[in-house]
């Protein structure tokens, strides 16, 4: 996305080669979080990659982010960002009234891995989906009762498993924003806590 | 990291509470207090996470990174 006009607006910095640089799901993700966010609310963004969303929330919320590549952390710390190097939520114990998050969602064969630091923000496995049903899993420990989360799919990842999957780690989802690219559509999914079947047993504690 | 974030991390591995130990810190009128270098202690695996530059390292200390 080079000469992107939203790049010269919020990330003055050149990225590392490293960090995966922001693009459409990007400003997807960063129009259905302004619609959401609610002030002081506190928010955590996590894998914040550049930051440039962490970065545009900060002026309108309590806003930190996780990420565990350290060229991404450098890149997010410069554009001012309250950042904490962590797997996913592994350190968050919350309650976050939002939590947002663009996975690594690209269905990857084993033999396609390079194990560089950019591929770990886009290597999703096979299915596209470990990281997003990793995340399901932990998400409901840091969410306040009322919390809501954003979640980046493609259509290459399976919207309709995705969903499926919220719905079985205990949430209800619905598409925010969508946006068809040439081969492949984005949608941003919100997430809330199923309070009507809490505790019952058709809610599995492992979405997996 | 801003003081008040440490109100919602916790220890990655126990998920029990951290406390934290400050070693440099920035104070300005205009902000909330940031935490410059220190620790994040987790008293139950009796293990502290360091605090670098602002930023706190919450992955599972190893032999590699301790």
């Amino acid at each position: 996305m080079q000469g992107d006009p939203h790049l010269d607006l919020v990330n003055p910095y050149p990225l590392h080669e490293q960090v995966y640089p922001p693009d459409e799901d990007t400003w997807l993700l960063l129009g259905a979080a302004l619609r959401e966010v609610r002030p002081e609310e506190r928010v955590c963004e996590v894998g914040a990659g550049s930051g440039v969303i962490a970065a545009e929330l900060s002026h309108r919320a309590r806003v930190f982010a996780t990420e565990i590549n350290p060229h991404a952390i450098a890149s997010a710390r410069r554009l001012g960002v309250d950042i904490v190097r962590t797997d996913l939520l592994s350190g968050v114990a919350g309650p976050c009234d939002l939590v947002i998050f663009n996975p690594p969602y690209l269905p990857t064969a084993p033999g396609e891995r390079m194990d560089d630091w950019l591929e770990l923000a886009l290597d999703g496995g096979v299915t596209g989906r470990d990281v997003i049903m990793r995340f399901l899993h932990d998400v409901g420990r840091v969410l306040s009762l009322y919390g809501r989360v954003l979640l980046l799919v493609s259509s290459l990842t399976g919207i309709h498993e995705v969903q499926a999957a919220c719905t079985e780690a205990g949430f209800i989802s619905f598409v925010v924003a969508e946006r068809a690219m040439d081969d492949e559509k984005l949608f941003v999914l919100r997430l809330t806590k199923d309070i009507c079947r809490m505790g019952s047993d058709i809610v599995r504690s492992d979405p997996r | 990291m801003k003081k008040s974030t440490v109100d919602i991390l916790c220890c990655p591995v126990c998920k029990g509470d951290l406390e934290l130990r400050i070693v440099k810190e920035l104070t300005r009128e205009s902000a909330e207090d940031e935490i410059l270098e220190g620790g994040l202690w987790c008293r139950k695996c009796g293990v502290e996470y360091p605090i670098r530059e602002g930023i706190p390292d919450l992955l599972p200390r190893t032999g590699d990174n301790c």
